[in-house]
């Protein structure tokens, strides 16, 4: 069930060619932030006081930025003992509803997302419980800072737009927290291609049974025949 | 009741094909904008802190980079030269050595699937060539391969750790003697069957060629012997531990056995050393190889932990709801004692462990047993094996099991054909798993004795 996904336009090469240097440099900088911060301590008694902070916010923007990707080349885990029983019409039908689940899903966390993150960059939250049904005037919250991580002198042309020119002491709080919301809005958008492609007949399903699916179809030749 | 409906919701969803992480989320966000007053904010809030609250969970990005380093080919031919040189010349000798691979393999890497691809790929072939029957070959691996998720570092274990707070080290420690004990009750199955039906035996080569082996093999186990030691030396955290382990493994992987990065060579050719290239020092971190590496580690990351985010914003709503407090309330005014506790947790963790990924099924599943366990007086570390044991069962146990599903598609064989090749292996198993379940000091003693005693906060 494995997808073996390959963009087909130069647009689509381009962003998968994106994504996947993303999500490694992303998981290469967690390391070797963690990495130094040990030699530090051991060879230098000192260390890097927003190593823990930024690692910790680079795991988020980690898995918040490559689950879109996951669903984009069928990789999230699910179980398909039982859908397997099914004739293949009748699995189509089963894959679109759980497409519509995972498009509701999607939905009502880009909503959430948006709601905590927008306080904290001074814009209004949505209104409503389940569907936004408008902007509520949301206190301000953009002058919350993180707890550790500088904030860089480039960085600086922001203070007046976002904090009343008052100076940062640190990284203000709406700059990592803004990949919540970018990452909920990429889920959504997959989710709906994923389902374009169900309904289309491209593909099958939005799951592999295993994280190994693909390492298996490349050593099953070893052991062919009798 | 609601408990009930939401439940069943998540295993309907689950079986429609709906991924486990969206069946998580999407029947605990249902659940709770329904009966709580929480709003969608908070449970976005309860998403990103998964991943930028959890220290624990921290670990697990870097166990899997360290074990995709390590699992770049020709680490896993090494761990097959230097099993058979020292076990190959016993009756069954291949078989047993396989088993001895998986055992080592599993304490590079964390998961069973991959262990089952790794060496299984190899050591079927190779137990084809010698005489075995395919089915012997493929029972042997499917069971044995199940190792990866006891055997430390297990990120399995992480997640218990996380889910339940006890402590990572200690977890990893207890699962030592269970993981020798289990791979040690295989071998002599092996052993047995191997006089019985007079099974193929391999030469000796002689103690030159187990040094030699070893010597290679060694670099790779060195890993083990950094993430145990640097947890209970009290030099890392075992976050910390496990980012050391992914660097070691990265310079194992480029510099020593030269599998990726700038000095391996295509083909039949020798890779180059460094000093012929010293220019490798810098271009290795732009290598392709190093990329790629890095992005498969991120990609299993990133799946392992939307499930893991998606499943506490089910235990958010099983804290809130008091869940736990009321089935251990009913348990315990039915008269249910620890044993008649620890079979129903048997039961269901086997056959959830056929349907579902461990980690995700064990997150679920912790904090709905764990407080009834801890009113029981059952020791946490304990209870912690007993759900790692039983999963990796439930991976082998027929239908479903997921083990026998990649080993019929590593071994290229009818899955029927594999649950009956497993079975007697499997039986195996399953008296292992009653030991470990009534014997709590094979999994107490190792924690106790290294680390003192537990104190145990309820």
């Amino acid at each position: 069930m494995s997808s073996g996904y390959h963009p087909t336009t130069a647009l689509g090469r381009i962003v998968h060619e994106f994504e996947e240097t993303a999500i490694a440099v992303i998981l290469g900088l967690m390391t070797i932030i963690t990495f130094i911060n040990v030699v530090l301590r051991y060879g230098f008694n000192t260390g890097l006081i927003w190593g823990l902070e930024a690692v910790t916010f680079l795991f988020a923007w980690l898995v918040l930025f490559g689950m879109s990707y996951a669903v984009k080349i069928t990789a999230h885990l699910g179980v398909d003992a039982v859908i397997n029983l099914f004739s293949a019409p009748t699995r189509r039908l089963i894959a679109l509803f759980a497409v519509v689940i995972c498009i509701i899903y999607a939905g009502l966390l880009m909503k959430g997302a948006w709601d905590y993150w927008a306080p904290f960059a001074g814009l209004d939250a949505t209104s409503g419980r389940w569907f936004p049904t408008g902007f509520e005037n949301s206190r301000d919250q953009a002058w919350y800072e993180t707890v550790d991580m500088p904030m860089p002198d480039w960085l600086r042309f922001i203070e007046p737009i976002m904090n009343e020119g008052e100076s940062y002491a640190k990284l203000p709080r709406f700059l990592p927290y803004v990949m919540l919301p970018i990452g909920m809005a990429l889920l959504l958008f997959r989710f709906i291609q994923a389902g374009v492609r169900v309904f289309t007949g491209v593909s099958t399903g939005l799951i592999v049974s295993h994280e190994a699916e693909d390492d298996v179809a490349a050593v099953s030749h070893m052991n062919a025949g009798d | 009741m609601e408990v009930l409906i939401l439940f069943m919701m998540i295993v309907g969803l689950m079986l429609l094909g709906v991924p486990i992480a969206v069946s998580l989320g999407f029947s605990s966000i249902i659940f709770l904008l329904v009966l709580s007053d929480s709003s969608l904010a908070s449970i976005a809030q309860t998403f990103f802190q998964a991943m930028a609250g959890h220290y624990t969970l921290l670990a697990i990005p870097f166990f899997v980079l360290a074990s995709s380093f390590m699992s770049t080919g020709g680490v896993a031919k090494r761990i097959i030269r230097f099993s058979i040189a020292l076990v190959g010349h016993f009756p069954g000798g291949l078989a047993i050595a396989g088993v001895f691979a998986c055992m080592m393999f599993a304490a590079l890497s964390g998961s069973s699937p991959a262990t089952v691809v790794a060496i299984g790929s190899i050591v079927i072939a190779g137990m084809r060539e010698t005489g075995y029957t395919k089915e012997f070959a493929a029972g042997v691996i499917a069971n044995a391969g199940t190792l990866g998720i006891l055997i430390p570092p297990s990120i399995v274990m992480v997640v218990y750790a996380s889910a339940t707070d006890v402590s990572v080290g200690r977890m990893f420690l207890a699962g030592v003697i269970p993981g020798l004990l289990a791979g040690l009750m295989l071998m002599v199955t092996i052993y047995i069957m191997a006089r019985v039906k007079n099974l193929p035996r391999g030469d000796w080569r002689g103690w030159g060629e187990v040094f030699e082996s070893g010597r290679e093999a060694g670099w790779g186990l060195m890993l083990i012997v950094i993430i145990l030691g640097g947890i209970y030396g009290g030099i890392f955290t075992p976050t910390e531990a496990a980012a050391v382990a992914a660097v070691y493994a990265f310079l194992i992987a480029c510099f020593v056995y030269r599998d990726m990065g700038p000095l391996h060579v295509k083909g039949e050719g020798r890779n180059l050393s460094l000093m012929r290239k010293p220019m490798a020092l810098i271009t290795v971190f732009f290598h392709r190889d190093m990329r790629d590496t890095l992005f498969e580690a991120g990609k299993l990351t990133v799946t392992l932990m939307f499930i893991i985010a998606n499943a506490l914003i089910l235990k958010h709503v099983l804290t809130d709801e008091q869940i736990p407090q009321q089935i251990s309330s009913v348990m315990l005014d039915a008269g249910f004692g620890p044993i008649m506790f620890l079979i129903i947790v048997n039961v269901i963790l086997l056959i959830g462990g056929q349907f579902m990924e461990p980690s995700g099924l064990l997150i679920i599943v912790a904090p709905l047993v764990f407080p009834i366990a801890m009113e029981l007086g059952i020791d946490p570390i304990h209870l912690g094996i007993i759900m790692v044991v039983n999963m990796e069962i439930g991976m082998i146990t027929p239908p479903v099991g997921l083990n026998l599903f990649v080993t019929s598609g590593v071994a290229n064989m009818p899955m029927m054909s594999v649950v009956r090749a497993a079975l007697p292996f499997t039986a195996v198993l399953f008296v292992f798993l009653i030991m470990v379940t009534y014997i709590p000091i094979i999994s107490t003693w190792l924690p106790t004795l290294m680390m003192g005693p537990e104190i145990i906060v309820r």
